[in-house]
């Protein structure tokens, strides 16, 4: 029974079906999860607070630079009181992706598609084939499978980097923290990183001179490895981003002992690397914890947050729903999604038919007129009229106005609730469901990922991931960096997998040939979902094929989940959820001092990615907190 | 045939909508809300990256870029990160040189965010930069007079106090760009959304997205006299865009050429090839050989490659530090560099129309060649000492002898076209050399030597 909002049942067999006796059982008025505040309430207690106190400011910073594609956050700051009031984020784009796939020839869907982001730019492609495969019933040979797996490993070795030292980590940086945390910076002087053999910094202030934009050697040495984990991409799909050989059924690739000896080369040199990134953003953590633990609610979260697996078992994977969750359980990485802590389901099905999007708040016309095409998802089960294979794309650029329209971002909501996506989601998700593929390198103890990693210059080694109470931002980058070593682990077992199959003599690499393809172009009506995941979590792309065309393209990133506005039930988004949690720490002397640093740490350890999320711009976000309390505001 | 050129381009009729601007911000309004560091990157960087005479090598100390995103994936950038001729890291930090520094205020690489960020921008816009500026755009311009109508925006690059009674609006990429363009030293499109239109203006798209070029207009000159500068690609070579901005620069510093630009403002020498040309297996086309299956080695024109038509690099520089390619891979090109892109090139997958009768006529000929070359190769498949004694001395294959005499006619006939007029086989004597001690070519030599079964001397051979 993992769903507590909708009116979504089981029966002996598992199968979901929908509670008998509820009217209207998908009305926004009808399944409402329990909020601690309405909007109303919470913007009468925002005007009460800032007519009280004259000091509370109101701050635009517009753009959040330092963020893939575009970002804005409104905030109004308690100054006095060291916490924000409110917040509001904005991502003032819209490129009409999915408006464009519609009506086309699914073979356009892959290469369209992947132009969604050029910062994950390689998964798209890669959901949009899953996607497709599924509608076009094309299952592809295991090498082909690999190919990709190897190939998104590669970009996890590219990602996580990329926004660990060009990101984020001018912010821990000595160039930042000097100047907004000067007692800080004298305690990091004298701070002995315990973490010292494996990174090399004796001290915490060297470590952040290094840290330091472009100048740092951390920050070049990161440029660099984001490089070598692209050649290995392009080797395999000719370049990055926006992959040349990602084909429905599998790959395109010339996959030769070659291509497998220069990929494999390149990983070799990654373990070393990943020993150090783990050791860096574990002693950051300690440091700031243990400088002052309010640092702790710094981008604070519950354990609220949703993943949908990724890297798929080449033998288990057949590109159909009906055994969606039997191929999904098998992934490198567990398919799940974790309320307050509690594992709840790793089904795919169950990821599918909770999830919805609203655009209350979005420069979009609602489409749910009381029309719904779909009512079951191809085994049965309930699906909502809000849910992507029903959504319709209808954008109305309108003026910003927070109480009503003020984003091109949808809000997506798991049985109404608000969840957090990322790279560490596959971390927890993997390590509590314990049902992981059998491998050398990694193993989950429902607790915790014991992470075992070869040696380089430095010896063999066990690392271990601990699942975190909460999310904060010194959690997120620290399960990045864990992630970037995962990540590195399954790209490991795949290039075993690769050298197996090819001495087995398994060297197709995809289902069908072009002519072929053409001729299965499915002409009856067909759905497909391709559950998959880039650098920041989360990412399905669901497709509706009619007479062998598109007629309908949903995308929902995980950017577009954490930058999600404000939902029908008065939810914020994760974003504004994690800021309104944040204390303001940094050195104020006087108002003009304020850089607004905390809040900055706080959006940009979610890994920000707005190219794909389109826009967004949550509204009179929520719920003044207290700062020393957590509680989720999302019920 | 009278041209539909219309009186405005889209960028002087989206500033006639908008109007003038003059309200801008004090710096102590805003304080240092977003300046982390208390310090722009540039002033952050200015110590290590000032660049003394011996290093610019001309007269540019350094030159601001302004960097917009309109409707862009950040692909572009993410490329432009992965360059190394030169690299970001070194235009930035000033150590190439002969480039001038760079001052790049870019959303994505920047220290600082918020109005701090946008303080140069507006300098720019008032004329009061203490460098000249060129500005890149990544990603399609919008028709933002089409969001207009409804009151909103597509694409928004910061917040500026220039609404009624000056209110704070979303500034576009368009805006900034079409305020920006005249006094700017030069205007680059890089990646193809930008130099083209690319997927967003795409059939069927909702925001009358089109390119730089599009947007200012045919007679647009920047204030150094140049026509838009156009860097395409889906992504763009990171290279082939620092490469270009790096010469633009050399030309600036009075050293380096005027960089040539091709009819459609490329760099000619990226672009003037197709990419089919420096295809690695571009001679498998010449051979009339053919991919069949997705994963084949073969030329991929008929699984729906595009390359013998497309004008790009990709194949001899690589993605990346020269490795990976489309073709290099296995992928077929679907012309992301071009004009045309995507909808000249769709349904992807799908044989080109045009090259059917190439591939015919490549069969034909290749149908000769390829026997050919075949039998040369299995020749000189033969160690020289293999022939002389009838041998091939591997372990991995049957011994492959001369198949029959009339292929050995023919390759002794070979041999003899080949050496026909070798200047090695003039009478005149070697007398710089023992001709004594040449090894004799005559297999039957060999038993005679020691170890030999017909050696009849006492040496040291058994």
């Amino acid at each position: 029974m993992c769903f507590k909002n909708l009116p979504v049942e089981f029966d002996a067999s598992g199968d979901a079906r929908l509670r008998g006796g509820v009217p209207d059982p998908y009305s926004v008025q009808t399944a409402r999860p329990e909020v601690a505040m309405t909007e109303d309430e919470r913007v009468a207690r925002i005007q009460e607070l800032m007519a009280r106190n004259g000091h509370i400011k109101d701050h635009n910073m517009d753009p959040v630079t330092r963020v893939a594609g575009a970002l804005a956050l409104h905030v109004s700051a308690d100054l006095e009181e060291r916490r924000f009031v409110d917040v509001h984020s904005q991502a003032p784009l819209f490129r009409g992706y999915e408006v464009i796939l519609m009506d086309r020839d699914p073979r356009d869907a892959i290469f369209v598609a992947s132009r969604a982001c050029g910062v994950c730019g390689g998964v798209h492609s890669h959901a949009a084939a899953y996607a497709v495969e599924m509608a076009w019933g094309l299952q592809p040979p295991p090498l082909g499978t690999v190919i990709r797996n190897l190939g998104e490993a590669a970009e996890m070795g590219y990602d996580n980097p990329l926004h660990l030292y060009l990101l984020a980590g001018p912010d821990y940086s000595e160039a930042v923290v000097k100047r907004t945390e000067p007692g800080l910076w004298a305690q990091a002087e004298k701070w002995s990183c315990p973490g010292r053999n494996y990174h090399g910094f004796t001290t915490m202030a060297d470590l952040m001179t290094a840290l330091n934009p472009l100048t740092g050697e951390l920050y070049r040495e990161g440029l660099t490895f984001t490089r070598i984990a692209r050649e290995q991409f392009s080797l395999l799909h000719g370049k990055y981003p926006h992959p040349q050989t990602i084909v429905p059924g599998g790959v395109s690739t010339t996959f030769t002992p070659q291509t497998l000896n220069e990929f494999q080369s390149r990983l070799s040199a990654t373990f070393d690397y990943a020993q150090r990134m783990v050791a860096i953003w574990d002693d950051i953590a300690e440091f700031f914890y243990e400088a002052d633990e309010r640092y702790r609610q710094v981008g604070y979260r519950p354990l609220n947050c949703i993943d949908c697996g990724y890297w798929d078992d080449p033998e288990a994977y057949d590109a159909t729903y009906a055994n969606c969750n039997g191929w999904g359980a098998k992934r490198w990485s567990t398919p799940g999604v974790v309320l307050d802590g509690e594992l709840v389901s790793t089904r795919l099905t169950d990821l599918n038919i909770g999830l919805e999007e609203f655009v209350e708040h979005s420069f979009y016309d609602d489409w749910a007129d009381g029309r719904q095409r779909y009512h079951d998802d191809l085994l049965g089960n309930p699906l909502s009229p809000y849910h992507p294979w029903n959504k319709r794309t209808l954008p109305k650029p309108t003026a910003k106005s927070f109480r009503e329209k003020y984003t091109w971002g949808t809000a997506p909501r798991w049985d109404r609730r608000a969840v957090e996506a990322g790279a560490y989601v596959r971390l927890l998700n993997t390590a509590l469901a314990q049902m992981h593929p059998d491998n050398p390198f990694y193993e989950a103890t429902g607790h915790s990922l014991k992470l075992r990693v070869p040696k380089g210059m430095q010896p063999e080694a066990e690392l271990e991931w601990h699942v975190p109470e909460a999310w904060n931002a010194f959690e997120r980058n620290r399960g990045r960096a864990y992630h970037y070593l995962f990540s590195q682990l399954v790209s490991l077992n795949s290039v075993l997998q690769a050298h197996r199959l090819m001495k087995a003599g398994e060297t197709k690499v995809a289902a069908v040939d072009h002519k072929e393809l053409e001729k299965r172009i499915p002409s009856d009506e067909r759905l497909g979902v391709g559950w998959w995941g880039a650098g920041r979590g989360w990412l399905t792309h669901h497709c509706v094929v009619d007479q062998g065309k598109l007629v309908n393209y949903q995308i929902v990133t995980p950017s577009t989940i954490n930058a999600s506005p404000r939902d029908p039930f008065d939810q914020p988004g994760p974003y504004e959820e994690a800021v309104l949690n944040t204390p303001i720490l940094e050195r104020i002397v006087e108002p003009e001092d304020f850089t607004g640093i905390d809040m900055a740490r706080a959006v940009r350890s979610f890994d920000p990615c707005m190219p794909c999320t389109t826009h967004l711009h949550t509204g009179h976000a929520t719920v003044v907190r207290e700062v020393n309390t957590c509680a989720c505001g999302d019920g | 045939m009278s041209a539909r050129t219309p009186s405005k381009t889209p960028a002087q009729r989206l500033l006639d909508a908008l109007g003038p601007v003059d309200n801008f911000r004090e710096r102590e309004e805003y304080g240092d809300f977003g300046l982390f560091a208390g310090a722009t990157l540039e002033e952050y960087l200015e110590p290590v990256a000032k660049a003394g005479v011996i290093s610019r090598l001309g007269p540019l100390e350094k030159v601001h870029a302004f960097w917009f995103s309109g409707m862009s994936c950040d692909g572009c950038t993410v490329s432009v990160t992965g360059a190394t001729t030169p690299s970001l890291e070194s235009l930035l930090l000033g150590t190439h040189p002969g480039a001038p520094r760079v001052i790049l205020h870019h959303p994505v690489v920047q220290l600082e965010s918020g109005p701090n960020y946008l303080r140069p921008h507006e300098q720019a816009l008032r004329s009061e930069l203490d460098a000249p500026y060129v500005i890149i755009l990544e990603g399609s311009i919008t028709d933002e007079c089409k969001a207009l109508e409804t009151g909103g925006y597509w694409a928004g690059n910061g917040e500026e106090p220039w609404g009624p009674d000056g209110e704070e609006r979303a500034v576009t990429a368009d805006e900034w760009i079409a305020r920006l363009a005249p006094g700017a030293a030069a205007a680059i499109a890089i990646g193809t959304c930008a130099t083209w239109g690319g997927i967003p203006s795409a059939d069927g798209n909702p925001t009358g997205a089109m390119s730089l070029m599009d947007f200012l207009g045919k007679d647009y000159r920047s204030a150094y006299g140049v026509p838009v500068v156009n860097v395409p690609g889906c992504a763009p070579i990171g290279d082939n865009f620092t490469e270009t901005v790096a010469a633009v620069l050399y030309f600036l510093q009075g050293f380096g050429p005027l960089p040539e630009f091709d009819e459609l403002g490329r760099p000619a020498w990226q672009f003037g090839e197709t990419v089919h040309r420096h295809c690695v297996r571009g001679a498998y086309y010449e051979e009339g050989s053919y991919a069949e299956e997705f994963g084949d080695p073969e030329c991929l024109v008929e699984i729906g490659c595009w390359g013998p038509v497309v004008n790009c690099n990709i194949t001899s520089r690589g993605a990346i530090n020269h490795v990976g390619g489309c073709m290099n891979a296995g992928g077929a090109c679907i012309g992301c560099t071009m004009p045309g892109f995507p909808d000249k090139f769709t349904p992807f997958y799908k044989v080109p129309p045009g090259s059917t009768v190439s591939t015919t006529m490549s069969r034909l000929v290749g149908g000769i060649i390829r026997p050919m070359r075949m039998y040369t190769n299995e020749h000189l498949n033969r160690e020289p000492r293999g022939d002389l004694h009838d041998d091939v001395p591997s372990g991995w294959a049957r011994a492959k002898l001369e198949p029959s005499i009339i292929a050995d006619a023919g390759h002794r006939f070979y041999d003899m076209l080949r050496r026909s007029n070798d200047r090695g086989k003039a009478g005149v004597s070697p007398r710089g050399k023992r001709e004594e001690w040449t090894y004799e070519r005559r297999p039957g030599r060999e038993r005679e030597l020691p170890g030999g079964a017909d050696h009849s001397g006492d040496g040291t051979g058994s």
